[in-house]
């Protein structure tokens, strides 16, 4: 719905003046009490802001100068990252970085006081609109603990997770297509738990359940991977076979992990951000980054 | 379309047995009625046959209350609220429909000649038609439905919040529909009801045919809502109760899930009371009293939450329990219903559905 909209719409505004690529902050107005209003806004960001924030390359999601606070603490302050197309990005910093918060706003659960967030090609603001929304758009999470629907079957999981049309009606109607069969099959066969195909979720184990979710993500079939603190609990081997996942998967769709686990980060990551009190600290290389001096300041030298 | 294999999906061929079995049960009243004579010894009284068909209203009332609280964990404590708005709706056609014949000789309602009203209010008039009735009992209940859940659910107002404001709903319509100025009788309601649609309500043949379409009316909800339970719908629900933010993260928009079955089991409520209030002869304000919608929720945990044969079962074993304690022990009934809740959550989360079902509890 939203692309054919998007496709018949005349470009608003002139493309940026070439040359300049400095990005001036532009606060938007982010309605908090969004969810009250009984008509759904969407806004578009200007072509220009667009172009101006992705020159040069194959940006995928961009996050503009983003803030928020809660009672007054500043948990994110004029934050911009963009991520290109099939990266794998890891996301690391100290506790209260604002890591979380970060991944809350992309996916709608936080709405920031000031700044956007957008699909490159959609551009419609994200911070409008709800969780549900921006999951449509291919924008998926995976929580820190694992998340799955207890009750129900392993299948039935993925299942749900599957994209499709996910009114109310088109549930009470629907029914699994071969293809769809065959998908979740697939992804069964991915994340190893074929055997439990219809053991029930919540019996599962703790990493069993942790790929569960990670199944489901790649039952959306996302453009956007959120991926929190995946190896949490895991075994050794458990770590490994994930950071293989990820990184097969990394090329196809963009993935941004959250992670504290240096080791695990440093096997996976080609580009890594580091955050600090709600800014960005660093962003490069794994290598470049250990080695930056104010990031070795915020790890070693704190107070911790 | 294979119509084996669509029945098959909607329960197994054990569940099919039952429910043939439920459905014999209920039509062997009226089949025993129509043959033998009054007095005869397998000729269910009258008396009976209302009660188990109040019972089986109760039991309409109670898979709705399932499909909402089992199903999608929306504990709502003012459900009562609906089914005495099917009531009224009913109530009013039924006074209207007795014409001149009341106390008064006034083709006005009785109760609106002893406040010494003059006119039909506006909102009475369209109710001398049946269908109009029939019609609002289920629309009024379902469009009030709507528009609490709409602005409760889009709030993301859950849990234990949402008992306490259905709560706190159904106490405001007792008061409101206590007063006599609402023009639906006050606190003595709507009663000495003589004709449904030109059949006496006093004949015992009525009072057969009333029963019978409330069996068949708890027959086709049961269905409907065992389609919906099944229904890749039914999954999003469940999933919604043990998890809704990652439902909300996999794409669904848990606001209009719980608003589709908040308002659908509104109007299955009111489709109940509208059945109940020409067997039972009267609709009063209390049944807005909130220990009545409290009273449904626990039909549904004695009888199992999260299984419509739950509703069903615990619909009958509550009241048949009700009966007879509050004429031979009336002033424990209270307390004793307080412990078979108490008993039933501790010992049996699964209710009395999971001893036939063997299923796992329901959490």
């Amino acid at each position: 719905m939203s692309e054919s909209v998007l496709e018949s719409m005349p470009p608003e505004v002139e493309p940026a003046e070439s040359g300049k690529v400095e990005i001036d902050p532009k606060p938007s107005p982010a309605g908090k009490n969004r969810r009250l209003s009984l008509l759904p806004k969407q806004r578009k960001i200007e072509q220009g802001r667009v172009d101006a924030l992705t020159k040069g390359r194959k940006a995928l999601l961009c996050v503009d100068n983003v803030s928020v606070a809660f009672d007054g603490f500043k948990a994110i302050t004029d934050l911009t990252l963009i991520l290109d197309e099939g990266e794998l990005r890891c996301i690391i910093g100290p506790n209260g970085a604002g890591k979380t918060t970060l991944q809350d706003i992309i996916t709608g659960k936080t709405k920031p006081d000031a700044g956007s967030v957008f699909l490159v090609g959609d551009n419609t603001d994200l911070t409008e609109l709800s969780e549900y929304e921006i999951a449509a758009r291919g924008i998926c999470r995976k929580f820190q603990r694992p998340t799955v629907f207890q009750g129900h079957s392993v299948f039935e999981n993925l299942e749900l997770a599957l994209p499709g049309k996910k009114g109310v009606f088109a549930s009470l109607f629907a029914r699994l297509s071969k293809a769809q069969q065959e998908r979740i099959d697939d992804v069964l066969e991915t994340i190893g738990l074929k055997e439990q195909k219809h053991s029930a979720a919540g019996l599962l184990s703790h990493g069993q359940k942790q790929w569960l979710e990670i199944g489901m993500l790649l039952a959306q079939e996302p453009r956007v991977l959120l991926v929190d603190e995946p190896v949490a609990g895991m075994t050794h081997q458990e770590t490994e076979k994930t950071a293989e996942l990820l990184s097969s998967l990394a090329g196809k769709r963009t993935v941004v992990v959250v992670e504290h686990d240096m080791e695990f980060v440093r096997s996976i990551a080609r580009t890594v951000t580091v955050l600090h009190e709600g800014k960005i600290l660093a962003e490069g290389s794994m290598d470049a980054v250990q080695s930056n001096p104010k990031v070795i300041e915020v790890y070693l030298g704190g107070a911790h | 379309m294979n119509v084996k294999a669509e029945l098959l999906r909607l329960m197994p061929r054990k569940g099919w047995i039952g429910f043939g079995a439920a459905a014999f049960a209920f039509f062997l009243i009226p089949i025993l009625n129509s043959v033998t004579p009054p007095g005869s010894a397998v000729h269910v009284p009258d008396y009976l046959v209302a009660l188990i068909g109040k019972f089986l209203c109760f039991a309409i009332v109670a898979v709705a209350m399932d499909l909402l609280w089992g199903y999608t964990g929306i504990l709502s404590l003012g459900h009562g609220v609906f089914f005495a708005l099917g009531g009224y709706a009913m109530g009013m056609y039924l006074m209207l429909s007795i014409g001149e014949a009341g106390v008064y000789r006034s083709k006005l309602p009785d109760f609106m000649v002893f406040l010494d009203w003059k006119e039909l209010p506006w909102f009475w008039k369209p109710f001398d038609n049946f269908g109009f009735a029939l019609v609002a009992a289920l629309a009024v209940p379902g469009l009030l439905a709507y528009v609490f859940g709409f602005l409760a659910f889009r709030s993301r107002i859950r849990g234990v919040y949402f008992s306490i404001i259905t709560q706190a709903f159904t106490y405001a319509l007792m008061l409101l529909f206590f007063r006599n100025e609402t023009g639906v009788g006050g606190n003595n309601g709507l009663t000495n009801f003589k004709s449904l649609y030109g059949y006496q309500l006093a004949e015992s043949s009525t009072k057969l045919g009333l029963y019978t379409l409330t069996a068949v009316g708890l027959l086709v909800v049961f269905l409907l809502c065992r389609f919906i339970v099944v229904s890749k719908a039914g999954r999003v629900l469940c999933a919604i109760r043990d998890e809704e933010s990652r439902s909300r993260f996999a794409g669904y928009n848990p606001t209009s899930y719980k608003l589709f079955v908040y308002t659908l089991s509104a109007v299955i409520c009111g489709f109940a009371g509208a059945l109940y209030v020409p067997q039972v002869g009267i609709i009063n304000p209390s049944e807005f009293q909130p220990s009545s919608s409290i009273e449904m929720a626990i039909w549904v945990a004695v009888g199992g939450r999260a299984s419509l044969l739950g509703g069903v079962l615990g619909a009958f074993v509550v009241n048949g329990a009700k009966s007879w304690f509050t004429v031979a022990l009336p002033e424990a009934w209270l307390y004793i219903l307080g412990v078979l809740f108490i008993a039933v959550t501790l010992f049996f989360p699964g209710g009395l559905a999971s001893l036939i079902l063997r299923k796992k509890a329901a959490t």
